[in-house]
């Protein structure tokens, strides 16, 4: 019974990190309609940020979401205006090409890190890191459990902000249907570079919380960017409470899966879930919410 | 007249094979090196590239080889063994070098020694710890570092004499190093009766390692080995402190467990695990101390026993350079199948055992990790601190 | 004379080529160059002429692949049977794949591929009884010369040319371009699409996995890293196919001289020109920027594809009208 309920734990706690990953992907992907390949690298990004913070300011990683967070947003801004907005005017036998582009631009965010950085192993270390508090003999990270809030959290403003606010209703509508809401006198493009800002930003604090606990080199974006996709597909696409769903189905199913089946089948049974979701529950989760 | 221009020609190709040659003794011997000095692998490469380069200095230093400086010629093989496929055949077809060395990666290695040995050139292994690299049977492939089978050659006395285990549970990354370490390792288990409880692999970079760590707690082994590189070791470690899983020991195989990092990175869960190591500057070899510090204070950082075995291949090299009849591959070849030369990695000289040929054997050692100190513990006569075992329990320290 | 001359001149050209370069780096260099083209033309046929975007072309690359080397390692049989083996069995993988995940559309096309790729490359890890794991296989080259390998890549890459040509000038092509023009309107057309993308992925599968069976036998060693690659691979043959041109016969070709190109310069220091320079000068600094020039490659690929996708959409070979004028005005400003 401890396995089972560890395993549980375990898996929620992953699930709710990922699903602050998924959650900037499946907005990006609600509103362009393209999967954003390098939103792993945006992660990354992140992650150098706070361990600069951290190394030579000696900030608190928690503290700096309040820079990495606006600094990932402007980088998500200016990519969308310079890169991929201008791609919708290019006449291009591909419709694939803005994925293409983000392929592009998640290897040269790599490699301008390895330029920086090196390839070494980087990390943060906190009082935090590696404490954990104990409930009935069952184990708490602390510092996943605060992701795990924090999640929450952010999951919860986003919806208040696409639900209460102009803007938010603005992204809402483009996402819904891109043509009438151009024809509603929205600007399509301004609500894309936003929201590509927005989903970049919610990355970075996915990555500036993952750091504590864990590691930092240029190469790690591409693992998470295939998570974040699953968790999106898994999800539905553009739902942000697909979004949760998919995380922590996704942290669930690779946690029993390690326990149940093997470590080494943990990534398989997330692809092969995602397989399964993406042809028998085309909609993904969001079928059952209606959000 | 016909034969009067014959005799021109004559003249004038030996005149140009004599420049040829002179021109060739004047220059340096080229020596060819694959390593990965980009790529996931690069930190390793680049420990590796530093110590061979200053071996170099110092043999080039010294007079070179019979009065002739070394040259190397550094090739980046990515960690991928097509490149290193392309960099070697590079190396062989348009530098001429009469030797390689270097290769970390067992998989580059296996498919660069290949190579090697089809266009015949001596390839002396630094690294590449697969034990199929010197069970082939090729004569041009030598390894200055022990097979990834015998790294746990210490760990296994120290078991036996002292812990007297029943279980184990191997935990290892999905790779080269990791998948056959952990057979081998598995193997040897069995053989002396302990019982492999869970053997079970996983893909390197993995986030959470809860899930495996709650089953093998579960399974309550005796001790845990694992074969894994740094980051996955800290995490490891600190997820089991964080699960307070106590068995008698955590052990290393060797590679993450053995780096500065690693203690940086587990913090306080790194205290008291073993590891096997290959090689630490307290050993009694000429020249390993010397090494340990010269490369702190040229590079500014800690070295490891990559770093030995690259340093040790260096002088190997030159050792047959300078014992060649004539410096061509083959008689290179023949000359480092001779040696017989003590390194600051240990002593070199190459013997057939077993399956293997070429092989250089050597002892292993168990380290242990306190207060953040890497001490080497087993054999007792070169510890460098007696061993703490029992280990006290997370909750106990 | 008649038109297919300058094909005609590139084979010629090619067939002597290997004789006139005997350095055995510049061979190994092309034999890659003509592997990529196979692959690249295979990704090409389904992802350029279908418009179905293949993001995972190394799941069968990586099949053919493992069909040569375990032909040889575990029945004992040359594994040049892999050629053909390995292609008709990487259809074999690619029929009932796309039976199920053509209903899917677009992106979610590509995503489906690229977790095939992902699972493959898993499994292939994970099952060390058949394929022993990331130990690898190693299969002894047959031959030491690179010749033959050149020869046997050089028809390799000839036949895909040739088969997406020939493809694309039958009735199929006229098919598959109108899949991807419009994929609903071809099928009001009384098209049946998935017939025709299943005959498309299949045929790409098919050329695919027959390079992947050649890297086995010409490299002699793969392990599930190195023949799943996701970086190396898949997105490689991505890569080849954009910057060559999507949706042409000769694209691949161009993108895969050129992939193959910039890798080596790159990764070289532009063929030890910049080592010349660092020792014939002594400049200190030199070091430092071969340095950043070798680990530079994956970076130049990455601006490569940005600079291609917004400039030349439809690569070197489909844009090349555009970059002639270009160059034609620049040469000549009055106009």
């Amino acid at each position: 019974m401890d396995v089972f309920l560890q395993t549980l734990v375990a898996g929620v706690l992953k699930g709710g990190l990922y699903a602050l990953i998924g959650l900037g992907m499946t907005l990006i992907m609600g509103v362009m309609g393209i999967i954003n390949l390098a939103h792993g690298q945006f992660m990354m990004v992140a992650m150098y940020i706070t361990y600069v913070l951290f190394h030579f300011f000696g900030l608190d990683p928690y503290t700096t979401l309040i820079i990495s967070m606006p600094s990932l947003f402007l980088l998500g801004v200016l990519i969308q205006k310079y890169l991929l907005n201008p791609l919708m005017k290019v006449e291009s036998i591909l419709p694939e090409n803005q994925v293409l582009m983000t392929v592009g631009i998640a290897m040269v965010l790599t490699e301008i890190a390895r330029f920086i950085f090196s390839s070494n192993y980087l990390s943060v270390r906190t009082s935090y890191s590696s404490s954990a508090f104990y409930l009935g003999g069952i184990s708490f990270s602390v510092a996943l459990t605060v992701a795990f809030g924090f999640a929450c959290f952010l999951t919860l403003s986003l919806f208040w902000f696409l639900i209460k606010t102009d803007l938010g209703r603005s992204i809402r509508a483009v996402s819904q249907d891109a043509e009438a809401a151009e024809l509603m006198g929205i600007d399509s493009g301004r609500i894309k570079v936003v929201t590509m800002g927005i989903g970049a930003g919610l990355v970075a604090a996915a990555g500036t919380l993952l750091l504590p606990i864990y590691y930092l080199f240029p190469d790690i974006g591409g693992p998470f960017t295939r998570k974040a996709f699953i968790i999106t597909i898994l999800g539905g696409l553009g739902s942000t409470v697909g979004a949760i769903f998919g995380g922590l189905t996704l942290g669930l199913a690779e946690s029993f899966g390690a326990t149940y089946i093997g470590m080494d089948f943990e990534d398989l049974v997330g692809l092969v879930i995602f397989l399964l979701v993406l042809l028998f529950v085309p909609g993904g989760f969001k079928r059952f919410t209606k959000v | 007249m016909r034969i009067s221009s014959f005799r021109l020609l004559a003249i004038v190709s030996s005149l140009l094979i004599s420049i040829g040659l002179s021109y060739a003794a004047e220059g340096p011997i080229k020596v060819g090196v694959v390593l990965p000095l980009t790529g996931e692998q690069a930190k390793f490469g680049e420990i590796e590239k530093n110590s061979l380069v200053m071996g170099l200095e110092e043999i080039n230093k010294a007079g070179g080889v019979n009065g002739r400086q070394i040259e190397l010629l550094i090739e980046d093989d990515t960690g991928k063994p097509d490149v290193g496929r392309s960099a070697v055949e590079k190396l062989i077809s348009q530098d001429k070098v009469v030797a390689l060395t270097g290769g970390y990666s067992s998989s580059v290695t296996y498919a660069v020694c290949a190579v090697a040995q089809q266009h015949k050139t001596p390839f002396l292994v630094s690294t590449g710890s697969s034990d199929k690299i010197t069970e082939q049977g090729w004569n041009f492939v030598f390894r200055i570092a022990p097979p990834v089978s015998e790294y746990p050659k210490a760990l296994n006395s120290f078991l036996s004499e002292i812990v007297k285990p029943q279980s184990v549970a191997i935990l290892y990354e999905n790779t080269l190093f990791g998948q056959s370490g952990a057979k081998e390792f598995a193997e040897q288990c069995e053989k002396s009766g302990i019982k492999v409880l869970i053997k079970e692999g996983y893909e390197a970079g993995a986030v959470d390692f809860k899930p495996l760590l709650i089953k093998v707690k579960a399974a309550k082994p005796d001790f845990v080995y694992m074969v894994s590189y740094v980051m996955d070791a800290a995490l490891l470690m600190r997820q089991s402190k964080e699960l307070n899983f106590n068995p008698k020991l955590f052990v290393g195989g060797g590679a993450g467990f053995t780096l500065p990092e690693f203690a940086k990175n587990a913090g306080n869960a790194a205290e008291y695990v073993f590891s096997a190591d290959l090689w630490s500057p307290q050993l009694p070899y000429p020249g390993a101390k010397e090494y340990f510090e010269n490369y702190k204070k040229r590079y500014g950082g800690p070295t490891e026993y990559h770093g030995a075995e690259a340093y040790g291949c260096v002088y190997v090299v030159a050792d047959a350079l300078k014992r060649a009849k004539e410096l061509t591959p083959a008689a290179v070849r023949d000359a480092m199948a001779a040696t017989d030369l003590m390194t600051a990695f240990g002593p070199v000289k190459f013997v057939s055992y077993g399956k293997k040929k070429q092989q250089n054997a050597l002892p292993t050692y168990l380290v242990q990790w306190q207060k953040g100190i890497l001490e080497t513990v087993w054999p007792k006569n070169v510890a460098t601190k007696p061993y703490v075992y029992p280990v006290p329990e997370w909750s106990g320290r | 004379m008649k038109r297919p001359s300058g094909p005609f001149l590139l084979l010629v050209l090619l067939l002597i080529l290997p004789l006139i370069l005997r350095d055995a780096y510049y061979q190994h260099l092309m034999i890659l160059v003509l592997m990529w083209v196979a692959i690249g033309s295979g990704w090409n046929l389904i992802s350029g002429y279908t418009g179905q975007v293949l993001f995972g072309a190394a799941a069968f690359f990586g099949f053919g692949a493992y069909t040569a080397a375990l032909l040889s390692s575990k029945l004992g049989i040359s594994a040049w049977w892999g050629l053909p083996l390995g292609g008709i069995l990487s259809v074999a993988i690619a029929f009932p794949f796309g039976w199920i995940c053509f209903r899917l559309r677009g992106p979610y096309f590509a995503l489906a591929t690229l977790a095939l790729n992902e699972i493959f490359r898993h499994i292939a890890t994970i099952w060390e009884s058949l394929t022993d794991g990331m130990i690898g296989i190693l299969v002894m080259q047959t031959f030491i010369s690179k010749l033959p390998y050149y020869y046997v890549a050089l028809a390799i890459a000839i036949f895909s040319i040739v088969t997406v040509d020939l493809v694309m000038r039958s009735r199929w092509g006229y098919y598959f371009v109108s899949i991807r023009e419009d994929q609903d309107a071809a099928e009001s057309m009384g098209i049946d699409t998935l017939h025709y993308k299943m005959l498309s992925l299949c045929i790409s599968a098919f050329l695919i996995g027959i390079a992947g069976a050649l890297y086995t036998n010409y490299m002699g060693f793969i392990d599930p890293k190195v023949v799943f690659s996701l970086h190396e691979i898949s997105i490689m043959a991505i890569l080849v196919g954009i910057v060559g041109g999507v949706g042409t016969i000769y694209g691949p070709l161009v993108g895969a001289f050129i992939m193959v190109a910039v890798q080596e310069i790159f990764r070289t220091g532009g063929f030890g020109i910049l080592h010349f320079i660092g020792q014939s000068t002594g400049w200190p600094f030199m070091s430092g920027i071969i340095k950043y020039v070798s680990e530079a490659h994956v970076l130049s690929f990455g601006i490569l594809v940005i600079v291609v996708i917004l400039f030349l959409p439809n690569g070197i070979v489909g844009d090349w009208s555009l970059i002639r004028k270009s160059l034609v005005n620049s040469k000549k400003p009055a106009v």
